[in-house]
């Protein structure tokens, strides 16, 4: 997909979004980064057209006046560009550090080009990968001169305590640091602290060849591999004027609800586990373990790593789709039985009901996408409205709930885990011919910006990609539904139980990685 | 109730019984090194394909020598699928940690190869540590990357792997635990935390690496982060490559460092 590009002025910029939003029924404010320190970077989507706008603002004295006053969901955005760049958003209600932590100096910025020619020079010392961008700017490198430090917010007031948590956690998962403020057992305020996993993934995506970059995008979050590298694929093809063959669209749908449907089962599994239902638990672990043998049986790895590449997919087995198929029909039955037990299991209805609700009206406010934004009754699925693979053309219908609440997030990931086995029998009844991929020139076009908006299965994913005169990537951006979403966590569990947080923490299936970057 | 014992029942056994078996016909799985010498010189098209630097390629009396990290490979087959002279193939083995960071470094060169096995493997105090960890062994999981080694640990929990039956028990605290198995390429953000962690731990101690990411920060080594993998601020005991390992991989490299299969 290819965006319009616009020069914007950034004096009242938050008002140019809010009134580009308004006037368009559905239309969403899609991130928000810089180039290389000397701009804002706005996009905006349009679903219901299918259309996109990338707003380039010039930013001056390394400062601007804040949009997360009038618009909330940018708050996060604000904060990681203050630390990846060094731009300062003037007024913004809580600047902190997201990204970087205390180890890193506090003038560090490392998409800041000026900085970035100092990085280059002391750190990259990858062999054959050349940092491939325009002369750096000789200009002097301009601190913030803010110290880096992090503070967590008070609660004061009788019988109220802290709790830390993390950032290693009790159970097998990515770290990150949550500090609860409550009153008895009651969470009055949570506050989440990420960036533990920071790995410098969009400067990487820079300074590597765009043909070896595919496995870096995917390894943003190698659970999400599939939606990675299909957006990462779609950015790059987008900038060349390209058929990708039928066959190739079609496994690439396939491969992304295989994703989507292996890691819907783990988080049900997952939610089974939480409430005890351990027989629940073990057999979501089998199921998954099936359909990530289809995924093997498709690409030869049970994560589908390096199997999307711009231009196609990496092979094409025909013999295999037979036993696919048969897997497929094994599986549906499977899960079938499986949510029959869950649907009847009370002690899963009283732990999800009602539980860690998020209102339709906050969810908006804060863009939340996916699984969490259609269980507050949101109407929103990539699938329907952006290219990728088959679709928007066979999109299945959006699954919808209105409670807001762990049940509801439950059953919209149980719909579609439905819906997805139906995607993945229809598809791959249909394919026929055996081109998958096509040749792309070495050469990327010059000064052109390339995006995809893809639904992984935690929501909205998004690519954004500059080439610089050269055809050099000069930034990589990548917005992953996390990143929206992480906010939710902290509006559902205000008021309530601390024993519930695990299983609503569940129920989110946020990523730390692919926040963090 | 009822209908809860009978599905389980119905649905059997998934286990299954001999561990670490090679993965199945449709998998690639990862690289390994025949002793094909390359074309001529040496083509060079694989380390210029691969994506982490794994490879390099050199060029001795006029007979082209390959070497291969598989502590830096992040198994996608492009060298594989590029080689001309079957150099490099496919390698569905899933036995494939190691004890040495060098024994990951594979290589068509006859010379280096007897080195490699001629270096003697064990200190006398490691062979200590393995008769105390033989029976039952408590892992701490701290990651620091994607989740992606994560669900494979997990997984290994599973009916189909059963992590357990080899008295293995992942556990929720440092404070009782004998091995830190390590996910993720540590960078700056995490160090601190995990060497907290280590300090935690009561001795004795040792520390598995899962994952490409762990053993030489994968795709992400080298980089503003620094996070170039676990052994740069721990002792590491065993090293399993994959990106991500293989459950069965993840399993025999736990087993390697309780001594009870050889690598
Ligand atoms: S399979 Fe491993 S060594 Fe081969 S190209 Fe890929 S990452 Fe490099
Ligand atoms: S080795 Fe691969 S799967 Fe494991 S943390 Fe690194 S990128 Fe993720």
């Amino acid at each position: 997909m290819k965006p319009v590009v616009k020069d914007v002025n950034i004096l009242g910029l938050a008002n140019t979004i809010k009134d580009w939003l308004h006037a368009r029924t559905g239309a969403r404010f899609g991130l928000l980064t810089s180039i290389d320190g000397k701009q804002l970077v706005t996009l905006v989507l349009d679903p219901k057209a299918s259309a996109a706008e990338c707003w380039i603002s010039e930013v001056s004295d390394n400062t601007y006046k804040t949009l997360t006053t009038l618009i909330p969901q940018s708050h996060w955005f604000e904060r990681s560009i203050y630390d990846l760049f060094g731009i300062v958003p003037d007024q913004h209600p809580r600047l902190k550090h997201i990204l970087l932590h205390d180890e890193y100096e506090p003038t560090f910025h490392p998409l800041n080009w000026q900085e970035m020619g100092k990085v280059g020079d002391k750190t990259d010392n990858r062999k054959k990968t050349p940092i491939l961008s325009e002369t750096l700017s000789q200009e002097k490198f301009v601190s913030t001169g803010a110290k880096r430090e992090y503070k967590f917010l008070q609660v004061r007031g009788e019988g109220i305590y802290e709790l830390p948590v993390g950032p290693i956690h009790a159970g097998v998962i990515e770290p990150g640091h949550f500090r609860f403020n409550c009153f008895g057992e009651t969470i009055l305020n949570l506050e989440i602290r990420l960036g533990y996993t920071h790995r410098g993934v969009e400067k990487r995506l820079t300074e590597i060849h765009w043909r070896k970059a595919s496995f870096v995008a995917e390894a943003a979050s190698t659970d999400t591999a599939c939606a990675n590298a299909l957006a990462h694929a779609i950015a790059i093809e987008s900038l060349f004027d390209l058929e990708i063959p039928a066959v190739a669209q079609a496994l690439r749908t396939v491969a992304l609800e295989i994703e989507r449907l292996a890691m819907h089962i783990i988080d049900v599994g997952g939610l089974c586990g939480d409430i005890g239902f351990s027989a629940g638990a073990a057999a979501a672990g089998c199921l998954r373990g099936k359909a990530l043998r289809m995924g093997q049986m498709l690409t030869g790895s049970r994560f589908m790593r390096g199997f999307i590449l711009p231009g196609g997919v990496r092979k094409f087995a025909h013999q295999h789709i037979a036993s696919m198929q048969k897997n497929m029909q094994d599986l549906r039955k499977e899960l079938d039985e499986l949510f029959e037990l869950l649907a009847e299991n009370q002690a899963a209805r009283e732990r999800a009901e009602k539980i860690g609700v998020i209102s339709k009206s906050l969810a908006e406010e804060f863009g939340v996408v996916g699984v969490t934004a259609r269980a507050c009754g949101i109407s929103y699925d990539c699938r329907q409205h952006f290219p990728h693979g088959l679709y928007p053309k066979i999109a299945p219908p959006i699954a919808l709930q209105k409670g807001g609440d762990i049940l509801a997030r439950t059953r919209v990931r149980i719909a579609e885990i439905r819906r997805s086995t139906d995607v993945i029998e229809s598809v791959l009844q249909s394919i026929t011919g055996s081109e998958h991929i096509i040749k792309l020139s070495n050469d990327l076009p010059a000064n052109q910006t390339g995006l995809a908006v893809v639904e992984a299965f935690r929501g909205e994913l998004i690519h954004l990609l500059f080439t610089d005169g050269k055809g050099a990537i000069k930034r990589y951006a990548i917005k992953d539904p996390s990143f929206n979403n992480w906010t939710a966590i902290s509006i559902a569990i205000r008021n309530n139980l601390i024993a519930d947080f695990p299983l609503c923490n569940k129920s989110l299936a946020l990523s730390y990685s692919g926040n963090d970057l | 109730m009822l209908k809860i014992l009978s599905y389980i029942f119905r649905n059997g056994i998934a286990t299954v019984a001999n561990p670490c078996p090679p993965l199945e016909e449709d998998a690639d799985g990862m690289p390994a090194l025949t002793e094909n010498s390359c074309s001529g010189t040496g083509c060079n098209e694989c380390a210029t394909a691969c994506p982490t630097d794994a490879i390099e390629v050199s060029n001795e009396d006029g007979v082209g020598r390959v070497s291969l990290d598989l502590g830096a490979c992040i198994g996608c087959q492009l060298c594989i699928d590029i080689c001309p002279t079957g150099t490099i193939v496919r390698n569905r083995s899933t036995r494939l940690a190691k004890k040495q960071r060098d024994d990951l470094i594979l290589t068509n060169h006859e010379s280096v190869l007897a080195n490699s096995l001629k270096r003697s493997y064990e200190a006398d105090v490691k062979n200590k540590i393995r008769n105390i960890f033989g029976r039952s062994l408590h892992v701490r999981v701290v990651s620091t990357g994607c989740s992606a080694c994560d669900l494979e640990i997990g997984a290994c929990g599973n009916p189909v792997f059963d992590l357990e039956r080899f008295g293995v028990h992942i556990v929720a605290s440092p404070r009782f635990a004998d091995v830190l198995l390590v996910t993720g390429p540590v960078g700056k953000g995490m160090r601190d935390s995990l060497l907290r962690c280590y300090a935690a731990m009561p001795e004795p101690k040792i520390v598995v690496a899962a994952g490409s990411c762990s053993i030489t920060g994968g795709v992400h080594k080298n980089g503003y982060a620094e996070a170039n993998g676990v052994d740069k601020i721990l002792p590491v005991s065993v090293y399993i490559p994959g990106c991500p390992p293989h459950p069965w991989s993840i399993i025999h490299g736990i087993l390697l460092g309780m001594g009870k299969v050889q690598s």
